[in-house]
């Protein structure tokens, strides 16, 4: 399927972008993420993960890149009640109180690994995709605490 | 159990000579005891006999966190190691180190707050701890590995996620100033604990957890902790020279890492982009250098100087020599094998100027080998030879050089100039003002009051007390000291937190407040170490500066001494204040001081032991004390605390107000409570 056949229907997204030269692996962004989101702080159940090579001092991160063809959106069996795009920011997100826990989206990602991760939380299956903090006055709260400016949220505004 | 915030709720007991792991509540010992070193230290109440030598299969090695680690709190994501250490001279005792990384945060989102190891195996084994389990495994594949390649063995078996603590060739080696190493270079080094870990026959423990912390208010939580950021986001180390040219001051850079996680700061740091040659995976990797590290103190030349009308008060015997540089690239390789090896990296700022007291004395070998401390080879056969205990040299600095040089026949000159920079527990020299930096009065004896009711190298957990006017001495204006102006800030600092600035006055008047001050800063250390939290930033009299032109500018210095309550209570939901905060720090202190009084008859006289070193003036300031001052100072500082003048004993009174009743009970039982 070439790119010029691809209908696209949805609503362009922000996004936050990681620079990982910038980025010095302290994991803040995770732990805000995590305690916005679930009132918990954890490398692991956070919508970002950072994922340092400790021995050659390299620090890339995983973040949702919010597709301008979000693929996870399409393979939704509940698109728009579960995996839904927030009218303002864009942001593909999954809507907890509707999803099937199928995993469909988080196989749908194009990106290896897949940038919504699947992790047994109470004996249940839930998935974690980041949603911009959509609704949150200051914009994504990774961004907002990151202390060395490795993360910036790019709007749908500044898209080109 | 009730629903916990905070902490994780479980603490994990593991005998590896017997394989059987059990698991008790957290919820026993908090919020008493906070977490970290609170928590050991009441286990080693309860559980720790008074003849356990450090060796021996009752000793607890005890891997420890606290309720901030592993969440949104600035400068969370440490953890402490506790147990009888054999470094500590002439005594092994029961002491702590801390250390960064990510390995305690893991802990805890692998669903344990503390992980406590008894036993001795008969062969090398590592523990695998993994979201709520544990398997106890044969280490063959990775014995007499250094710490980066086992770290990264690990990995690959256990996932690139797993973060792993271990110990190199001279852990294993029982070296007795062998580390516990995580990451690059992040270690409990100075304690002694590596070697425990080492007669435990423990190589590694390796830990993933898909857990988290919960928090009980995370609005406020999340308020809080941006206003703490905020507050400490200068960071301390951007400020204190008139220009940021020194490549150790620097903010943190690129291919460099942030000591903790959870760490905003960019502390400064060496780091030179030198091809290290650490053969770990495909590539050649850099290394990074902390404050004292061996690229900091052999790369530039990092000693600091008395001046020469003081020199000449050190009788030509215990001079400090000032450290040659060898350049960037050997300061970085020698550091890479230090680390490799798990030695404690800061040894050369003490080892250096003995070695060369020896020269000048005429012992210019020792078991053979001669001695050549401006030769970098000399330093790379000297740590390998430790590491194995290779030859009689080797097995006799092992020992560390307390130990050595009771050994060695050697002038009583050097034996003395040894003692000098090991002054007390066998624990090298660090902010004293006399063998390595500058620490003029009122500092040092603030720094000397830690050392001597401490059980090790008290500074490393006291950084904050001593870095008001420790790094910008007064009398060194113009050469990047604090010019008196900033002073009065500092002094207006101090008068809003307590009240009064008599503990930051120069000279030896106003001594109540100069050893209240003490008490308050080492209570409040027992609580870093607890929670745990950088002791670089807190407790935050004041707060930090990006610059030295905002540091000279700012008008006001005061940071916030309500920090660490003000996190807690949203963290955990419980009604938690300064107040109770300062009682749970003195608690601690008492009961660590209880543990010491019965298990090793800690007393005035034991405390007394490095008095002498306090004769010698201040590198910068040339002052001193005598003995009756000494006595004069500790007398206030005993007041102060609720202890014995003449035994330095706990009072029942003090006991009991921190609802320490038993624990007086069981000191009278022995005959070892204050009489008062």
């Amino acid at each position: 399927m070439s790119s010029e056949t691809i209908s696209v229907d949805a609503l362009k997204s922000g996004k936050i972008i990681h620079n990982p030269e910038l980025c010095r692996g302290c994991k803040i962004c995770e732990l805000a993420c995590s305690v916005y989101h679930d009132g918990v702080c954890s490398s692991h159940l956070s919508r970002i993960h950072v994922v340092p090579d400790d021995f050659a001092l390299k620090f890339p991160a995983h973040i949702c890149q919010q597709c301008h063809y979000p693929s996870c959106y399409y393979a939704c069996p509940k698109k728009d009640k579960s995996m839904c795009i927030d009218s303002e920011t864009g942001a593909r997100y999954i809507n907890e109180d509707e999803c099937l826990r199928c995993g469909k989206c988080s196989r749908a990602c194009p990106f290896t690994p897949s940038l919504i991760w699947e992790q047994n939380v109470d004996s249940k299956k839930r998935y974690y995709k980041c949603d911009l903090c959509r609704g949150r006055e200051n914009g994504p709260i990774c961004v907002e605490f990151c202390p060395r400016n490795a993360l910036n949220f790019q709007s749908r505004g500044e898209l080109k | 159990m009730n629903q916990m915030y905070g902490w994780v709720g479980k603490i994990l007991r593991v005998d590896i000579g017997t394989g059987e792991v059990k698991t008790e509540e957290t919820s026993k010992y908090v919020p008493e005891y906070i977490g970290g070193k609170g928590i050991a230290t009441r286990i080693a109440w309860n559980e720790l006999k008074p003849n356990t030598g450090p060796y021996d299969p009752e000793n607890m090695l005890m891997f420890m966190t606290g309720p901030f680690t592993g969440t949104l709190v600035p400068t969370s994501g440490r953890g402490s190691v506790c147990g009888v250490s054999p470094r500590i001279y002439p005594t092994p005792w029961f002491t702590y180190g801390t250390m960064g990384g990510d390995w305690a945060a893991e802990l805890k989102y692998a669903g344990f707050d503390a992980v406590i190891v008894k036993g001795n195996s008969s062969k090398l084994v590592y523990l695998w701890i993994h979201d709520g389990e544990v398997d106890l495994l044969d280490a063959k594949e990775i014995t007499g590995l250094d710490t980066f390649v086992t770290q990264h063995h690990l990995k690959e078996k256990h996932g690139n996620r797993t973060q792993v603590v271990c110990v190199g060739p001279a852990g294993e080696n029982r070296v007795l100033w062998s580390t516990i190493q995580h990451r690059l270079s992040n270690s409990i080094g100075d304690a002694g604990l590596g070697a425990v870990m080492g007669a435990k026959k423990l190589k590694a423990i390796a830990i993933r957890g898909t857990g988290g912390v919960k928090i009980a208010k995370p609005d406020e939580f999340i308020q809080i902790c941006r206003e703490m950021k905020e507050m400490i986001k200068g960071g301390p180390t951007n400020y204190p020279y008139p220009t940021n040219d020194l490549p150790y001051r620097n903010p943190i850079g690129p291919g460099n890492q942030q000591c903790s996680h959870g760490c905003p700061l960019g502390c400064g740091k060496l780091y030179k982009n030198v091809p290290a040659g650490i053969t770990v995976g495909s590539g050649t990797r850099n290394m990074m250098s902390h404050c004292e590290d061996l690229a900091f103190i052999f790369g530039e030349s990092a000693t600091h100087y008395p001046t020469k009308e003081i020199k000449d008060n050190y009788d030509g015997d215990m001079y400090t020599r000032e450290t040659k540089a060898f350049g960037d690239r050997i300061g970085t390789e020698l550091q890479v094998l230090c680390e490799g090896l798990g030695l404690t990296s800061a040894f050369p700022i003490n080892y250096y100027p003995w070695f060369w007291v020896c020269i000048e004395n005429g012992v210019t070998e020792i078991e053979g080998i001669k001695l050549e401390p401006e030769d970098p080879h000399f330093w790379f056969q000297f740590m390998k030879k430790v590491a194995c205990r290779e030859g009689a040299f080797g097995e006799i600095f092992a020992e560390d050089l307390m130990r050595a040089v009771d050994q060695l026949d050697l002038p009583p000159i050097v034996k003395k100039a040894a003692k000098f920079q090991f002054p007390m527990w066998g624990q090298p020299a660090h902010r004293q003002g006399r063998a390595y930096e500058s620490q003029p009065s009122p500092i040092w004896i603030n720094t000397m009051l830690h050392w001597i009711i401490d059980s090790r190298d008290a500074m490393a957990s006291h950084h904050q007390s001593s870095f008001v006017v420790g790094w910008f001495p007064p009398h060194n204006e113009g050469k990047g000291g604090t010019p008196d102006s900033n002073m009065e800030k500092i002094k207006a600092a101090y008068k809003k937190a307590f009240g009064t600035t008599g503990g930051m006055e120069h000279g030896f008047d106003n001594l109540d407040d100069k050893t209240r001050l003490a008490i308050w800063q080492d209570n409040r250390a027992q609580i870093k170490d607890s929670l745990l939290i950088c002791d670089w930033v807190f407790p935050a009299i004041l707060h930090t500066f990006s610059s030295r032109k905002e540091y000279l500018e700012a008008e006001d210095y005061y940071g916030d001494i309500d920090a660490e309550a003000k996190l807690l209570a949203p963290l955990t939901g419980l009604d938690i204040d300064t107040a109770y905060i300062d009682k749970a720090g003195d608690r601690i202190r008492n009961l660590d001081r209880a543990i010491h009084i019965r298990n090793y008859d800690r007393s005035r006289e034991i405390d007394s032991t490095g008095e002498w070193v306090y004769e010698y003036p201040e590198k910068s300031d040339g002052t001193k004390l005598d003995m009756k001052l000494f006595n004069t100072i500790l007398d206030s500082y005993y007041k102060h605390r609720g202890w014995d003048k003449t035994t330095g004993r706990p009072t029942r009174a003090k006991l009991e107000q921190l609802g320490l009743k038993e624990v007086a009970e069981e000191l009278v039982r022995l005959d070892k409570l204050s009489k008062m």
